[in-house]
């Protein structure tokens, strides 16, 4: 019997290894593939059934006999996954083949539609591939929401022999792991995308940049890489196309910072993960100065369906000028938590308490902090506000990299605010003041408002230092950092008294 | 003059045609494309305020503070970052900017002590500037919070102190040591508020890579960096523009003084040579001048072995003339002589070289350049057409290859070594050729293409070898050969020669074949190629052949006569240039005329009033061979040690003792004036009043910060002389000297400190053709017409290595040093390099049973000597070295009479030595052994 | 130390330049680089070399020794 047994490392730390070599010492033939993102339910175990594939979970060793003895008449059996209504309800094309394939088998890949967008981008010109992309609305996952198309614009326009696309994956917002699971279940997709983008600006080189944290991740795409360059995805004359392009997976050294794309080409440089200003751009002046593609994994990895699909299909989806799908990561105190890929447009409150089902602790949600921790805080009075890049900016809030973090009503928001503060003294790269030195005198000062001391003055001092933060930061590090101080403030002032 | 603040714009220039025009507060101003705001606001009178920003350095927008508002654009974009745009409107205060300002200030100060009244940098401050600037009046945080006031103050650096409690973190150090300096020693450490300036690897500054340049003190806006002599004397509060008295590159300096009192030396931004930058040795060692050793009385005494006695100067100068003019009547005119000074002004060299010619009678006049760049002299004036390098140093950042040889810039050049070395960090290719591995062949972000370890003595086989491969593999520029050159059929027939061939030479240079032609190829055809050398060209047998065929390649592929390109000696000696310019080698008057031209002498004799002998006279070897000899025996020494410096010291020592005057002029009683008869004490850099020529022709001011501690001015002595001799020597001012160079030197006829002092400086020629001068030489002709091609055969040196001398040695700098040490030594850069020590390689240092750190014995055919080993494996196996910046060292104990055929210059870089472990030693002994053996 | 008189020394140096050259072309390079560069009395005692110990002349340094002694005796 073919059983999955998810191979992704959110599944490895709830047991899924020990679970996986069960089925095997049962005589199963186990297949790792990557997680559903049903989180909740990992280990999420598959088996292979006439009528499809059915799920279970959560599995530990010891249900392991008894589910292939008992089949789908077993209490963790989830029924076929197909039907699963959490699933349904998705749109899925990032996370198209994640949970169903073998993340590291080129055929399966294949087989189920990859390396369509890439033979798609290569039948056309190079200008061509940037205009859909551009047409498709896709923008930036990572946080700014800038129009991919355009960038890749700039660095085609740009003259350079030597250009690259670089990957960013150091993915450290609390509370997202999109990136690593697609990372983890189905690198290809990266891959193909990245090369896609070569394609597309006339690069020869790529990185991935990893954050250290992921270390299964790393493994997974370093040997995935290794498999498309003796397929002819990666290397020369790609896929007789003609196409040079190789590609190569750098690991971070544990700064938060070298999420941003400047402090990322520093780090890949070999240098201390510092931000540079902008101007120049990375698209004109990027890794060791010259034109380079920075985007996000997940974005890399909308860049096939795109492709293959086509501009119009994917700007079918979506609202207003936020177009196609976003992966969504429920987390915090939800209970259920895990990946969510829909067109954008759902509402905060469908994916929190809908799918999400409020929190794990049942009790209510208090607040809700999209976007990682410079994200702000939503209270429960707008949870009707569509996931939209715009909708959110008008709520003062962002959408980032679609991390969604639950906490219920026992959460100290002065406590929170004060973490933002804090983080960002902990995670600052120290270049500009008033992020390196701001941060610090805003723990500070949030400690005398709590401690009462001059609470009128105080408060007056931290706005100013937030509209200093927002304002005069070198980068979006200080710059959002008062984002979940102000929006604390506003929604929960009570808690600073 | 008070104290010269030179204002900062906050970005570096951009260059170019394209412009740009913008309003900033409503002001109308152009600027050209790249432009910073930041710098175009400076331009049109409006300061915007700043503290990470200067304009040394690229932007790097961290501060804060020179936030911006721009018609039309969202937010407040740093103006130090963002260039301008045409038609942009930018305001630069508005009540939103001065909040911010403010803020950004407040937070500063919340970190910072509180202690500018007692603080070394009040009053030089940007940090103190900047809180009244934004009109700071209070600081809401308080100043309990987090800090880092009990940080601890380094001191470890002789010169300056880092007190990272006063540290704002603004990185200027950190990138003036990236990207002005280029050593790359210092960076940010740790992250967000505990970022904090590091020497390496969080060393203390002495224990790390540090060069000691100053640029990071020099870059520093707060007391954090800053001078050890302001912290101990205070602020300096008047500035004397002048020029730095070590290497060649001439760095303009601010001699900061108190009262009366040098403070410190400041490099000039608006330096022609360095532009702002400076080393270790012109930043910071300048206390010789003021040392305990420094003599300031004249002295006679009747022999060598008499105690000295002070005397006045009358006494003294009267006593020079009267026994100069007995050896004369004694020994005939031609027996006495003089030696000039590439030390000293031009206006100082030129009046010794008149006396001597003019007082004296006679032509022998040499000068200290002759045991170092005089077959430079003689190379490019027979390929060429004169005695000088052909570019500006501006030029190297136009190059795209750039080919060292036998130079060693990183310690000899410090300042232009960091222009070349931004150069190869933007991608320019470099080859050395050099039997060392010097620094440059792998620094921070530089690694040479090609390294071509040849044997020492092997230059011309090497170059030669370069320009068969041009020739036999068509890469000659035909079109410039054709219309610019001459004599190039004989030459190309004679390079083409298999001899010549890089298969062939290899066994001579051990450099292998494929490796040169690669190199060679790349020289001539990598775009704008240039040569920089040093006396490792020219201190030997062949240094005059080895100018000669650095000059046919260079003109073969068609690098001279444009930016970028060109053959350049870089100048041991602040004044090398200026004093062969001036008349001082014994065949020629000033600007490289031959003693022998009617008509040039007619000239001389016309404003003289003297007649002038037609025939060359004596350079220094031949005077010390005619002083033994008997038929030389009276010398008048210009500030040069010539018992330490010049080769064969027992030769030279014998030389010295055989005559019956011998005059020192120095600031020191140096190890010449061990054999002197009268001491004339000299007058530092920092008293003299003249001008200083440095390697690209530069004429810069030196002016005086202090009267002469002598009472006398040298070139006033050297007058007093000639006319107690009875010739009538007489100026007011050195402007008067240089006046009289200008009507008799047409390459310096539009030389005068008047334009010196408006134009900052000049290159010569400076002329009705050249009013401003020229920075690059031979554009559209060459000086003598069309180049020469002169075939350069290889003839290896006598000096060979034996089964006696089996090593070979050749010698060089270190950074903190300066050539015997004279002035070096009497600082504290001591603390870097207090001895001489012989690098040899582990392989040669076993086989001897030599260690680290052991005493060993340093023997050649003509003496002996000792010193400390280093093993190390910068030389061949084979080649060892050492610097001789120590008397006690010795190295010309044991360097031999070899000369460049052409023109005596000694050669220093190649001895056949023997290295031995130094078994027993005494005091006694060890003082016994520097004096020379028997030879064999 | 050789007892060799210095401009032996001097004038083989600057011969052994200029073996690549024809001989008489060769000795007048050398006597001319000797007049334009050597003090008198270095020259004279070129010529008392070239009188008492011709033995010690690289062959063409002893050609222009001789054109340059021919040279101050026509001039005399």
């Amino acid at each position: 019997m073919k059983v999955y047994v998810p191979g992704d490392s959110a599944a490895r730390s709830v047991g899924a290894d020990l679970v996986a070599k069960a089925f095997d010492a049962e005589g199963a033939t186990v297949v790792r593939n990557g997680s559903r993102g049903m989180l909740w339910l990992e280990p999420f175990v598959e088996t292979e059934t006439e009528r499809g594939r059915v799920g279970y979970g959560p599995v530990t060793p010891e249900a392991v006999a008894e589910i292939l003895d008992q089949g789908e008449d077993h209490e963790l059996c989830q029924g076929l996954v197909e039907e699963l209504p959490w699933l349904r309800a998705q749109t899925r094309l990032c996370f198209a083949r994640v949970g169903v394939t073998d993340p590291l088998s080129t055929t399966d890949y294949v087989a189920h539609g990859g390396l369509a967008g890439l033979r798609a981008a290569l039948s056309k010109d190079p200008a061509e591939v940037v205009a859909e992309v551009t047409e498709s609305g896709l923008r930036g996952r990572g946080g700014a929401g800038f129009p991919a198309g355009i960038k890749w614009k700039t660095v085609a326009d740009t003259p350079g022999e030597l250009k690259f696309v670089c990957c960013n994956a150091d993915e450290g917002d609390s509370g997202t792991f999109a990136d690593r699971m697609l990372m983890e279940g189905d690198p290809f997709t990266l891959i193909e995308g990245m090369t896609i983008a070569a394609h597309a600006v006339g690069a020869t080189e790529g990185y991935i940049y990893i954050r250290s944290e992921y270390p299964d991740a790393t493994r997974v795409l370093r040997e995935a890489i290794r498999l498309a360059r003796n397929e002819n995805w990666l290397g020369t004359d790609i896929l007789g196309s003609g196409l040079d392009f190789d590609l190569f997976v750098r690991v971070g050294a544990g700064a938060y910072i070298c999420g941003e794309e400047t402090s990322m080409l520093e780090s890949l440089e070999g240098k201390r993960g510092m931000v540079r200003s902008k101007p120049p751009i990375p698209a004109i002046t990027g890794l060791f100065g010259k034109p380079t593609v920075v985007n996000n994994v997940l974005t890399l990895a909308s860049i096939p369906a795109i492709l293959a699909d086509g501009a119009e299909a994917y700007k079918n989806l979506g609202v207003e000028r936020s177009r196609g799908t976003q992966v969504f990561q429920l987390a915090g105190n939800v209970a259920r938590g895990g990946i969510f890929e829909s067109a954008f447009g759902i509402t905060l409150g469908e994916l929190v308490n809908g799918f999400g089902g409020g929190t794990r602790t049942g009790r209510p949600v208090r607040a809700v902090q999209v976007g990682g921790p410079l994200g702000a805080y939503i209270p429960v009075s707008q949870m009707d506000l569509p996931m939209d890049y715009e909708a959110f900016a008008a709520a003062g809030a962002m959408l980032g990299h679609g991390g969604i973090v639950v906490f219920d009503d026992t959460v100290d928001m002065a406590a929170m605010a004060r973490f933002a503060m804090e983080f960002c003294a902990e995670e600052s790269c120290g270049k500009c003041t008033p992020c390196r030195v701001g941060s610090v005198r805003g723990v500070e000062v949030i400690d005398r408002i709590v401690a009462g001391q001059d609470p009128e003055g105080n408060l007056a001092l931290l706005n100013d230092l937030c509209e200093l933060m927002t304002d005069g930061s070198l980068c979006a590090m200080g710059g959002l950092t008062p984002n979940p101080v102000r929006s604390a403030l506003l929604h929960f002032p009570e808690d600073f008294s | 003059m008070s104290l010269l603040k030179e204002p900062d714009l906050g970005t570096p220039a951009k260059a170019g045609p394209a412009t740009v025009s913008l309003e900033v507060d409503g002001l109308p101003v152009t600027v050209p494309e790249g432009t910073s705001i930041l710098r175009a606001a400076a331009l049109s009178g409006v300061d915007i305020p700043k503290l990470c920003a200067t304009d040394s350095l690229e932007p790097f927008g961290s501060c804060r503070l020179c936030l911006v508002e721009i018609d039309g654009r969202r937010g407040t974009p740093a103006s130090c970052t963002t260039p301008v745009t045409e038609g942009m409107q930018v305001h630069t205060q508005t009540p939103r900017l001065e909040k911010l300002r403010q803020g950004v200030m407040e937070l500063y100060i919340s970190d910072h002590p509180l202690d500018c009244l007692t603080c070394s940098a009040n009053g030089d401050c940007e940090l103190q500037d900047m809180s009244g600037a934004v009109g700071l009046r209070q600081v809401r945080y308080g100043y309990e919070g987090e800090n880092h006031l009990q940080q601890e103050k380094d001191t470890s650096n002789p010169y300056f102190d880092f007190d990272p409690s006063k540290c704002i973190a603004c990185s200027r150090c950190v990138r003036a040591c990236d990207e002005v300096q280029g050593t790359f020693a210092l960076t940010i450490e740790g992250r967000g508020f505990e970022s904090k300036v590091a020497a390496g690897a969080g060393e203390l500054f002495m224990d790390s890579e540090c060069v000691s340049c100053g640029a990071c003190v020099q870059a520093c806006p707060t007391a954090t960096l800053e001078e050890k002599s302001v912290v101990d004397l205070g602020m300096p509060s008047r500035s004397v523009l002048t020029t730095c008295a070590y290497c060649g590159v001439g760095c303009s300096f601010k001699a900061e003084l108190r009262g009366d009192e040098l403070v410190r030396m400041v490099p000039y931004k608006d330096g022609g040579a360095n532009e702002g930058h400076s080393c270790v040795k012109g930043r910071f060692a300048f206390g010789y001048a003021t040392h305990p050793d420094r003599r300031l009385n004249p002295m006679i005494r009747e022999t060598i072995d008499d105690e000295w006695r002070e005397v006045d100067w009358d006494t003294a100068i009267g006593y020079v003339a009267e026994k100069m003019r007995e050896v004369q009547a004694r020994h005939g005119i031609g027996a006495i002589g003089g030696i000039t000074s590439s030390r000293c002004t031009n206006e100082e060299v030129y009046v010794v070289q008149k006396m001597v010619r003019a007082a004296f009678g006679n032509n022998n006049v040499d000068t200290c350049a002759r045991v170092c760049h005089s077959p430079t002299g003689y190379g490019l004036k027979q390929t060429f057409g004169t005695s000088a390098g052909t570019q500006d140093f501006r030029s190297v950042a136009k190059s795209d290859v750039i080919v060292v040889i036998g130079a060693n810039p990183t310690d000899g050049h410090p300042v232009f070594a960091s222009r070349m070395k931004r150069r190869l960090r933007e991608g320019a290719k470099l080859i050395v050729i050099d039997p060392r591995r010097i620094d440059l062949v792998r620094t921070p972000h530089i690694e040479a293409a090609h390294h071509l370890q040849l044997a020492p003595g092997t230059n011309v086989a090497v170059v030669n070898a370069f320009a068969h491969v041009a020739v036999t593999e068509g890469l000659v520029d035909r079109s410039f050969v054709d219309e610019r050159c001459e004599e190039f059929e004989e030459w190309a027939s004679f390079i083409a020669l298999p001899e010549n061939s890089p298969e062939a030479t290899e066994e001579i240079t051990g450099v292998p074949a494929a490796e040169l032609r690669a190199a060679a190829r790349l020289y001539a055809t990598g775009g704008n190629s240039a040569i920089y050398y040093g006396l490792g060209v020219t201190e030997h047998s062949q240094g005059s052949t080895m100018v000669m065929g650095m000059a046919n390649l260079a003109m073969a592929t068609g690098n001279i006569g444009r930016e970028g390109v060109g053959v350049n000696p870089l100048r041991g000696q602040n004044n090398v240039q200026g004093s062969c310019d001036m008349g001082s080698f014994p065949h020629e008057l000033s600007g490289y005329r031959h003693i022998s031209d009617d008509a040039v002498r007619t000239v001389f004799e016309d404003l003289w009033g003297r007649e002038l002998l037609a025939e060359p006279g004596l350079r220094i070897p031949n005077m010390f061979d005619a002083a033994i000899d008997g038929s030389f025996r009276a010398l008048f020494v210009q500030g040069e040690d010539i018992a330490q410096s010049d080769p064969n010291t027992r030769h030279v020592t014998a030389a010295l003792r055989a005559m019956d005057l011998v005059v020192v002029q120095d600031l020191f009683l140096n190890e010449t004036a061990k054999f002197a008869h009268v001491f004339l004490p000299g007058t530092s850099f920092l008293e003299k009043d003249g001008t200083f020529t440095n390697a690209e022709r530069r004429i810069n001011r030196v002016r005086p910060v202090m009267a002469p501690k002598t009472g006398k001015h040298e070139w006033e002595i050297v007058c007093e002389i000639a006319q107690a001799m009875g010739y009538p020597m007489r100026y007011t001012h050195p402007r008067e000297i240089m006046a009289e160079i200008a009507a008799l030197t047409p390459t310096f006829a539009g030389v005068s400190f008047e334009k010196l002092d408006r134009l900052g400086s000049v290159q010569w020629p400076c002329n009705d053709k050249a009013p401003e001068g020229t920075p690059i030489m031979h554009v559209d002709g060459f000086v003598r017409g069309k180049g020469r091609f002169v075939p350069t055969p290889f003839v290896p040196t006598r000096e060979r290595s034996t089964r006696r001398f089996p090593l070979i040695l050749t010698t060089g700098r270190i950074l903190t040093q300066y050539n015997v040490g004279a002035q070096t030594r009497r600082t504290a850069n001591v603390a870097w390099h207090h001895e001489d020590v012989l690098e040899i390689h582990p392989h040669d240092a076993e086989v001897r049973g030599i260690g680290d750190g052991d005493e060993v014995t340093l023997s050649s055919r003509v003496g002996e000597t000792s010193l400390h080993a280093r093993l190390s494996d910068r030389m061949p196996v084979g080649v060892v070295y050492t610097t001789f910046h120590f008397p006690v060292t010795g190295a010309n104990v044991v360097t031999t009479e070899n000369s460049d055929w052409a023109t005596n210059c000694p050669e220093y870089k190649v001895t056949a030595v023997q290295v031995g472990l130094k078994t027993s030693g005494t005091a006694v002994e060890h003082a016994e052994r520097a004096i020379p053996a028997l030879a064999d | 130390m050789s007892t060799e008189s210095p401009q032996i020394r001097l004038a083989n140096e600057i011969a052994a330049q200029f073996h690549h050259r024809p001989p008489d072309e060769a000795a007048a390079a050398i006597a001319a680089h000797i007049r334009q560069f050597w003090d008198p009395r270095m020259r004279a005692d070129l010529e008392h070399q070239l009188a008492t110990a011709p033995g010690a002349f690289d062959p063409l340094a002893l050609a222009a020794a001789r054109l340059l002694t021919a040279a101050s005796n026509s001039a005399s």
